[in-house]
């Protein structure tokens, strides 16, 4: 079948790879601050690439474009069934994201945070959820495989 | 929509493995849509008559919900 629009399947590795990299740079620069690190972009200098700016890049912006790869690399087989599941799944994640984002409106007026959730939450929501589907489908493929 | 693909997997002595190799896709999704979980496209649903060798209708059936 084919497939548009998606990264091959090795590509979900590099995908990881930038979500799990977030982790040593964010504790190295809480290393680094201590416990005053106030968040991102608190300075007031306004050069395109501050520390801070490239702090941003380096941690947030790599989760998003590894979560970003991971959601939309293939699978090993990929087949109209596992797009269809795609398609469910995207659609509950941007319901989930807009339901989110409608709820934290109506009861929060921190922008940045809201942003910032923004861009993460839907992908992330779309992997969980995917990744259920697909582990669900097997787990029923065990099943059915150890009656016979 | 009810199939009997299980019926005729039998009859032609089968795995889901097989069939799924023989038309290209998943095991999973064989077995999605033997256990009605999951409708196939008109194609597929081709390709599964074609190794059976039966007209589709044979092979899927509309139910009373459908």
């Amino acid at each position: 079948m084919k497939t548009r629009f998606l990264f091959p399947y090795w590509c979900r590795y590099i995908g990881w790879l930038l979500i799990v990299i977030h982790i040593p740079i964010m504790a190295l620069k809480k290393m680094e601050v201590g416990n005053s690190f106030q968040g991102y972009n608190t300075g007031v200098n306004t050069a395109l690439f501050t520390p801070d700016h490239l702090f941003f890049i380096a941690t947030a912006l790599f989760m998003a474009i590894g979560l970003f790869i991971v959601a939309f690399s293939k699978e090993k087989i990929e087949d109209e069934q596992i797009s269809q599941l795609r398609l469910d799944s995207l659609q509950w994640a941007i319901y989930f994201n807009y339901l989110l984002l409608i709820v934290i409106l109506i009861f929060s007026k921190d922008g940045a945070h809201i942003l910032f959730l923004n861009m993460l939450i839907p992908l992330a929501f779309f992997i969980i959820r995917f990744r259920w589907k697909i582990y669900q489908n097997n787990r029923l493929l065990r099943k059915d495989e150890n009656l016979r | 929509m009810k199939n009997n693909i299980r019926v005729e997997r039998a009859i032609k002595n089968i795995t889901q493995a097989d069939l799924a190799e023989l038309i290209g896709v998943s095991r999973q999704t064989i077995n999605t849509i033997e256990s009605n979980r999951y409708v196939p496209s008109t194609v597929l649903a081709l390709k599964i008559a074609h190794v059976f060798g039966k007209p589709v209708e044979e092979i899927f059936m509309l139910d009373e919900t459908d």
